[in-house]
């Protein structure tokens, strides 16, 4: 199938959405809310592009329109660079410190002193939820009405059953999300208020918390990859390491009559 | 003189009907038993009435009536109804087959009217309808203007039957046309006749219905049939009225929609705040699957048909029909983001036909007289007739139901009445909070109301909604109570719908208040058009129409405001003052004694003063004054 993307005739494959054809063809659709991994929301529509079927033209998403047919699209029309200015000012005031949106700014001529700081601290993509939803624990979801949307847990309480694997601070394009690590436990912070706080498992060896106390199995599943050998549960990563080289050590150079080196360090 | 027996006890039916002859032969049964000469008192219990006490005229009146006992030669039925439409002038009454209309009736009242109009054969002066600007009375309802000047379609059989009783829908002609189609017509046959008819979506899209009947028929699966009655407009209460004051219309639209689709399941999902709707649904579904004009074998054939009610949760978006499936799915009512008609993969992932009620409640009638009968109704490009609820500066308000096409002025001047107190007709909006207003006077009082001419001029049709706005109305104000209503119902995950709105709504604070700047009115221009286009649902997509609907048109109101600090209409406080005009005044102190803020001063027969500082500009004085000496500066 042929689409004309930009004045450019390129082969797409249908089904294929619109930004997927763009970026293999290596025209660059501004997004927000979008990741390849996760299904496309199309809740901050940056990537809106003006689709021409026959005589009529219209805007839709690049990120979920699903190419059937052989039409136009046009990434960067002057109606699409004035709405996106728009919409950068617009989210602007929602996060004045965030640096994407300010390298968007300058990208499309954003005038960020149009609008009054609103420091909401958060831009509501939604990413952060549907990566929760998809591979963390369903901890988080999009609560309330229009201006009073936000993230939050549920009933605004702190979440016990985070699984506290950070995927939502990983992927927050504003990077109003922090993990951190007090002394048993993990506290997730989302646009400054308290998400989820984890106990965490201290070493058995050397006494340091090292990981979230979880159910392993259900995240396993989750994972879908049933194959990866299970992590040992009772020692930190620092000290499975140490044993784990003093073992070598002793098996390969005993045989040889040679002392290992002392405390555990084998070169 | 005995009394008459009330009415012939109704025919009893031990089963299901087992085919369509059964239901024929019974209803024959029924109309017999029904003399239509009989003396019949018709009490409307829509919401409207009911709200000013129409339940206790009922039972006012059947006290009252049975008191009256052996004296009443022929024993009235007493029956209660849905809307009659004349909602400004409840609780309203109508006596058949006479059909007097009384109005604005109390329970107290019911024992005057029982002594002199049903034992005296007299009719009360003081319950009769009087037109503005007339002083002759008129008596029945077919002479009443409001009532006369209406084409009456889908609301032929509400504020007529008691939406309760089955028996009384089917005396009315209830489910000839489900009949009609399962036993003469195929499935493909009815989605032709609709395509004939050129029924259009009376939810506001106006997409025509035989279309996406045949769209979702062609889809493989399971299909469902939903029905939409999450109306949220603001003054809207059209679908309101027809589902608590004839159910049956409804459903056997759906029925006959389930049969041409090839669905055995229809949803209805009505909004919380339509209790009575809810409860004359439940009661009408049940009483059609004890009959077995609903549910499994329909009248012995093999089409099957479940039916059940959902309610909302309160949310104006889960009108948008994706929004509503995600509801009516248990899932939070957000539009769905995806390119994809719900007649393909809708509700449950599965082809659904998802229609208004009206459009519904149009169905029957198609089937029965034919898609080419439909199409002499209205215009070319909209056939049939629309219900509006007429609602605002207008004497009747009320529910109206005309042909597509009829013009404003035969809308708002003929059956409307036209505007109380002396005042201009300013602006009518339509299309509920996504509509737009358009300016009356100016150029378009002769416009046609159909899809089309609406869009052209910057409104829509949507539901139904329309609020007449007199010249005491200020544009800038409307639309800044439109576009927070909206802030507070948009869903919130889009971006433009969320933020825009949030935007507009502070500037036209702003400007309300006195605190305009120059450039706001091309700032609304810019945010707006980016709204509406850039959104993700039709909520969204037509959000900015207020604003933009009233810049295009009342744009030097927005300037008054801003550049001059005055609010030409009076309605924004800090930006008008009112003054007594010592010309015109003549001293006669109303204004004084109404004044609840002790603000007027004046010797009687001289010209009065206005104490600015304690002025609460109430209106007071400006409503009541008779020598137009007060004005707005």
């Amino acid at each position: 199938m042929k689409v004309i993307l930009d004045g450019k005739e390129v082969d797409a494959e249908a089904g294929r959405t619109i930004l997927e054809v763009a970026r293999a063809n290596g025209v660059d659709i501004p997004t927000l809310c979008h990741v390849p991994a996760l299904e496309p929301a199309a809740m901050c529509r940056l990537c809106t592009v003006e689709l021409v079927e026959g005589r009529r033209s219209r805007l839709v998403t690049a990120c979920n329109f699903p190419l059937r047919g052989e039409v136009e699209i046009k990434t960067d029309t002057p109606r699409l660079r004035k709405g996106r200015k728009v919409l950068i000012e617009l989210l602007h005031t929602r996060c004045p410190d965030s640096v994407v949106l300010k390298e968007l700014a300058e990208r499309y001529g954003a005038d960020l002193a149009r609008f009054p700081d609103d420091n909401k601290d958060c831009v509501v993509c939604g990413l952060c939820v549907r990566v929760c939803e998809r591979i963390g624990a369903n901890v988080l979801a999009l609560s309330g009405r229009g201006v009073e949307i936000r993230v939050n847990t549920s009933f605004g309480r702190t979440a016990r059953h985070c699984i506290g694997c950070g995927a939502c601070a990983q992927i927050c394009p504003v990077e109003k999300i922090r993990i951190r690590d007090e002394e048993a436990e993990r506290v997730v912070i989302v646009c400054g208020r308290e998400a989820a706080r984890i106990p965490l498992r201290p070493c058995s060896s050397c006494g340091k918390p090292f990981g979230p106390v979880i159910d392993l199995s259900l995240v396993m599943e989750r994972a879908g990859e049933a194959q990866v050998p299970a992590f040992n549960l009772l020692v930190c990563p620092a000290c499975s390491r140490r044993s784990h080289a003093r073992r070598l050590a002793e098996r390969h150079f005993e045989q040889y009559d040679i002392e290992p080196a002392p405390g555990g360090g084998a070169e | 003189m005995a009394t008459a027996p009330r009415a012939a006890a109704a025919p009893s039916y031990a089963k299901k009907f087992a085919c369509a002859g059964e239901l024929e032969q019974y209803r024959q049964a029924l109309i017999e038993r029904t003399d239509p000469a009989a003396p019949r008192i018709l009490v409307c219990c829509g919401t409207g009435c009911k709200a000013v006490g129409s339940l206790d005229l009922l039972e006012a009146m059947k006290g009252a009536v049975s008191a009256a006992g052996a004296q009443v030669r022929v024993m009235p039925e007493i029956k209660r109804t849905g809307c009659h439409g004349f909602c400004s002038r409840g609780p309203l009454m109508s006596f058949q087959p006479e059909n007097l209309f009384y109005q604005r009736v109390q329970p107290a009242d019911a024992e005057e009217i029982v002594r002199e109009t049903i034992l005296g054969g007299k009719r009360v002066q003081k319950f009769l309808y009087t037109p503005p600007g007339s002083k002759e009375p008129i008596a029945t309802v077919d002479e009443i203007p409001f009532f006369a000047k209406q084409t009456k379609l889908v609301l032929k059989r509400v504020g007529r039957i008691d939406p309760f009783d089955i028996n009384d829908a089917l005396v009315h002609g209830a489910y000839k046309g489900l009949v009609k189609a399962l036993t003469e017509m195929t499935p493909a046959q009815v989605i032709e006749e609709i395509k004939t008819s050129r029924l259009r979506g009376r939810g506001g899209g106006g997409f025509p219905a035989g279309v996406k009947w045949e769209s979702c028929a062609k889809q493989p699966g399971r299909h469902y049939i939903i029905c939409n009655g999450d109306e949220g407009d603001p003054g809207a209460f059209m679908d309101a009225s027809v589902m608590e004051g004839d159910p049956h219309a409804v459903i056997e639209g759906m029925a006959i929609a389930a049969y041409a689709i090839g669905s055995d399941r229809g949803f209805f999902y009505v909004r919380f705040e339509y209790p009575l709707a809810v409860q004359t649904l439940t009661r009408a579904i049940r009483q059609a699957e004890e009959m077995g004009l609903i549910g499994e074998n329909v009248l012995g054939t093999r089409f099957t048909f479940k039916v059940s009610i959902s309610t909302g949760a309160g949310a104006f978006v889960c009108g948008e029909s994706s929004a509503l499936m995600s509801s009516l799915e248990g899932k939070v009512g957000r539009p769905r983001p995806k390119y994809i008609r719900s007649t393909e993969r809708g509700f449950r992932d599965s082809p659904s036909n998802l229609n208004n009620v009206e459009t519904y409640a149009n169905v029957p009638e198609i089937i029965l007289r034919g898609g080419a009968w439909y199409t002499g109704i209205g215009t070319e490009r909209s056939t049939g007739t629309k219900v509006f609820s007429l609602t605002g500066n207008v004497h009747n308000v009320g529910l109206v139901e005309v042909p597509m096409g009829s013009s404003l002025r035969e809308i708002v001047y003929g059956i409307g009445g036209g505007i109380p107190n002396r005042k201009e007709l300013k602006a009518v909006q339509t299309g509920g909070p996504s509509g737009g207003c358009i300016p009356i006077p100016k150029k378009f009082l002769d416009i046609n109301v159909g899809f089309g001419r609406l869009a052209e001029i910057g409104s829509m049709m949507g539901s139904g909604g329309m609020i007449v706005m007199d010249e005491n109305t200020c544009m800038v104000e409307v639309s800044r109570y439109f576009i927070s209503f909206l802030v507070g119902e948009s869903c919130g995950q889009c971006a433009p719908c969320r933020e825009g709105l949030t935007r507009m709504k502070e500037i036209l604070t702003r400007i309300t208040r006195g605190e305009g700047r120059p450039g706001d009115v091309e700032l609304l221009e810019e945010i707006g058009t980016f709204t509406n286009s850039f959104s993700l649902c039709g909520l969204g997509t037509s959000s900015a129409n207020p604003v933009l609907s009233t810049i295009r048109y009342f744009r030097e109101e927005y300037d008054a405001h801003i550049r001059d600090k005055k609010c030409p209409s009076g309605v924004c406080k800090p930006l008008f003052y009112y003054e007594i005009d010592p010309a015109t005044c003549t001293g006669c102190g109303l204004c004084r004694v109404k004044c609840p803020a002790k603000a007027i001063a004046g010797e009687k027969k001289k010209p009065h003063t206005i104490h600015q500082d304690l002025c609460i500009k109430c209106m007071e004085c400006y409503k009541n004054c008779k020598f137009t000496s007060i004005r707005i500066m």
